[in-house]
């Protein structure tokens, strides 16, 4: 072949052990955009060399980079539809995958007696994405964050137009790390402190969209690194774990003042088991209004009363042993939030505190808790 | 067809009232010198929009309601043109309730001028239904100030049609049994449901009048039409039928949505004033959102085009609610996410729906600031309750300020809420 003409056509050859790199493509599969309006983000942007194949895969709100080790025959870089890659390899028995690319954005994959070939795209239309920056990276450990994260991301709005509640917002100062969201009805705040963290002087404040939470949180749960390596420019923020970098577009603008509305003198407190708190609600919850979920809670002399009623489905009534000797109170909860905090609590007694059947109630692991957890709920008017 | 002058075994007495040339009457109230004159109600000779009613001196022109404003003035160019008042209507519409309210227990009110009673049985109360449908009118006169005039049969169809036959202010009885004999020299049109597409059906197959129908067979109408074939020939027969007259007088038929909507003068691509009227609109439907007690947790946009291309888009909210800034973000997030920039708009419309009773979710950030709005919006409702629809203003809706079009069909109507 002439000299020029290499030039001027696109090569890549690898082969990859069918195991690693389908290990890589589940881990980004979240990131590939699902919507088709704009087709080259549906595909992952395949770069070879050095002994690695490199993967990339970005929705334009988040990006997922990660690699695998291959043996690079020919350098280069190819794009291939993402979800029909990896519900092929899947597919796939466990041995090497030979992945070629062809004339006309074709990509050759060869695995034992199979032989496919697929239709990527000219690479040159996957988006530039954004570069790791060299400064002003910050080391959180990864089961720190996953147990912030944990504790937290089921509380923020997916309500769209309240858009600095479509985040957490995650507060790093020098010794310690902080994670709140909310969606307005709901409030879940924990603070992990006893941490070092280098780099961050006075107040480090960002809002962490929902989605990358997601993804932090799955990513998280697939590694064994044990810190995660954070970074942000002015309109993206960087999370590295391991050998992959997840990025997002930033959240702008003011996270609510959550300080104003944690409860101060919520005086009526009651300790319940965690796990009989949470059968009770949930077999209660059956015959709550489907709509608002409503569940009454009754504190009388030693014990909780749960109930919820509709008029489809019919009354239901459980008790728990408790030791209260305040005030007769009662109040209406949705169903599904208290069930949100006794599911990530993770602890085996639980303090709920109250003031009135109008304000906010406060509900906290009541021993062996880490992270200084309160979760606040408002109630609702029954 | 003899079936038909069998009595049913418990015949049935509705009354339907029809408020004669409503709002010009109402208009004549407040200005007597409108009397006997060719009165247009529904906005200037030379405005964008159309004609709410017109006087029966106006309608010998060819004006009726739906008419382009425009047209009508060169029609009848002697007609004195007025701006509808919603709020008169409906204060009129209230008093009218309140009349026919007092002769039964059974009061759907239809529009805002026309209503149906279901009197079976007060024969004892009031007397037979002659006696008593005078009875109605004299009240209604004395009153109200208004004419009206009174179908009285066997069925909601019937009433309603001799109603129609009844004006201006009379009284019609069509004696059980005699429904057929009726309708059968009237046009096809006279049927309620009956519109142009379908009279244009019927004289293709050389159906003119009601008689023309009746004599067919259902199973010939059913095969051509389907199930409203069905219900024509029902309704050739003088019987309710077809889902369009199904329910009882004064069902409780439930609001099952609230809607303001505004056509502009002159189309319009300026985004603040196309957000005022939003904001204007906004404070409307949750004005009747409270006055309805109720909480919506959809609002909907409409947003119509120069050409006429409309679109509408919906959003449901996390929890329901009544307060107007709440309605408006919605609305403004819809309009700012789906309308293209400098293209003109000729019409903005917001709708409440999928209403609850009561918001029970107390916001944890909001819930100072939505108590606050509530009481300072149930005090502004409170002077407009006193002192008129404009009193109180959001400022935001200043520039949105436009005079309310006349609603023949508003929702919240007693006995009947669905609107249109």
């Amino acid at each position: 072949m002439p000299v020029e003409a290499a030039v001027a056509v696109e090569t890549m050859e690898i082969t990859v052990s069918k195991v690693e790199l389908l290990r890589e493509l589940t881990a980004t599969q979240g990131v590939v955009e699902r919507k088709t309006t704009i087709p080259i983000l549906s595909n992952y942007l395949f770069e070879a060399g050095d002994g690695e194949l490199r993967l990339t895969a970005t929705d334009l709100d988040l990006s997922l980079r990660t690699s695998c080790s291959a043996k690079v025959k020919k350098e280069g870089s190819c794009t291939i539809p993402a979800r029909k890659l990896h519900d092929y390899v899947k597919l796939l028995p466990d041995a090497d995958i030979t992945i070629k690319l062809l004339e006309n954005h074709w990509v050759s994959i060869r695995c034992g007696r199979s032989n496919t070939k697929m239709v990527g795209m000219a690479k040159s239309n996957f988006p530039s994405l954004p570069v790791f920056p060299t400064a002003g990276v910050v080391k959180i450990p990864g089961k720190v964050l996953r147990g912030l994260i944990g504790r937290t991301y089921f509380a923020i709005s997916s309500e769209e137009s309240r858009y600095t509640l479509n985040g957490a917002l995650m507060l790093l100062k020098p010794e310690s790390i902080t994670m709140v969201a909310t969606d307005g009805h709901r409030l879940a705040h924990c603070e992990r402190s006893g941490e070092k963290f280098e780099g961050v002087s006075g107040e480090l404040k960002t809002l962490v969209p929902k989605k990358c939470m997601d993804e932090l949180k799955s990513l998280l749960d697939s590694t064994d690194a044990e810190t995660v390596e954070f970074a942000k420019d002015e309109s993206t923020l960087f999370f590295r774990i391991g050998s992959r970098l997840l990025t997002s577009r930033q959240l702008t603008g003011q996270f609510p003042n959550f300080e104003a509305v944690l409860p101060k003198d919520n005086s009526k407190s009651i300790t319940l088991n965690n796990s009989d708190f949470n059968s009770a609600i949930q077999r209660v919850a059956q015959f709550a209004d489907e709509r608002s979920r409503a569940v009454r809670l009754k504190l009388e002399k030693g014990e909780v009363k749960i109930s919820a009623s509709s008029t489809e489905a019919g009354e239901s009534e459980d008790s728990i042993e408790a030791p209260y000797d305040g005030e007769t109170m009662t109040i209406g909860f949705n169903a599904v939030y208290l069930v949100d905090f006794l599911k990530a609590a993770g602890t085996s007694d639980v303090r709920l505190e109250l003031k009135d059947s109008q304000s906010a109630g406060q509900l906290r692991p009541a021993e062996g808790d880490d992270y200084k957890y309160r979760y606040i709920v408002m109630p609702m008017r029954i | 067809m003899a079936a038909t002058s069998q009595l049913p075994a418990f015949a049935r007495t509705i009354f339907h009232v029809d408020m004669d040339a409503f709002f010009v009457s109402v208009e004549e109230l407040f200005d007597p010198s409108l009397k006997g004159k060719a009165v247009v109600v529904g906005g200037q000779r030379h405005e964008r929009g159309v004609v709410s009613a017109a006087s029966y001196e106006a309608r010998k022109f060819g004006v009726h309601s739906a008419l382009p404003l425009r047209t009508a003035a060169k029609l009848c160019p002697h007609a004195i043109f007025v701006d509808g008042h919603p709020e008169r209507y409906r204060e009129c519409s209230g008093k009218v309730f309140k009349v026919l309210a007092a002769f039964s227990p059974q009061v759907e009110m239809a529009s805002i001028d026309e209503a149906y009673l279901d009197m079976t049985g007060t024969a004892r109360l009031h007397g037979p239904p002659l006696k008593a449908a005078h009875k109605l009118h004299h009240r209604m006169k004395e009153d109200t100030q208004l004419n009206c005039s009174i179908g009285i049969g066997s069925s909601r169809l019937i009433a309603k049609v001799s109603s129609a036959q009844a004006k201006p202010n009379g009284v019609l009885w069509i004696v059980p049994g005699q429904e057929s004999q009726f309708l059968a020299p009237l046009d096809v049109r006279a049927i309620p449901g009956v519109g142009k597409v379908m009279e244009s059906h019927l004289h293709e197959l050389g159906i003119k009048k009601v008689g023309d129908l009746a004599r067919l067979e259902e199973s010939e109408l059913k095969e051509r039409f389907g199930k409203w074939g069905l219900a024509l020939a029902g309704k050739a027969r003088g019987e309710d039928s077809g889902g369009w007259f199904d329910t009882e007088v004064g069902a409780d038929t439930e609001a099952k949505s609230i809607s303001h909507e505004h056509t502009y003068n002159e189309d319009t691509a300026d985004a603040t004033q196309l957000e005022a009227t939003l904001m204007r609109l906004s404070e409307m439907v949750a004005r009747r959102l409270r006055e309805a007690k109720l909480h919506a947790r959809t609002i909907q946009l409409k947003l119509r085009y120069k050409d006429f291309t409309t679109i509408t888009r919906a959003h449901t909210l996390p929890a329901p609610t009544q307060l107007d800034g709440e309605i408006f973000e919605q609305t403004r997030a819809l309009f700012r996410k789906n309308w293209k920039p400098g293209r003109e708009v000729r019409l903005l419309g917001v709708q409440a729906s999928s209403f609850e009773a009561q918001a029970e979710q107390i916001n944890l950030l909001e819930g100072g600031r939505q108590q606050r709005w509530k009481d300072a919006l149930a005090a502004a409702d409170r002077l407009r309750d006193k002192f008129g629809e404009s009193s109180v203003k959001l400022a935001t809706g200043l520039r949105g300020t436009f005079r309310e079009r006349t609603h023949e069909n508003p929702a919240g109507l007693p006995g009947k809420g669905k609107s249109k």
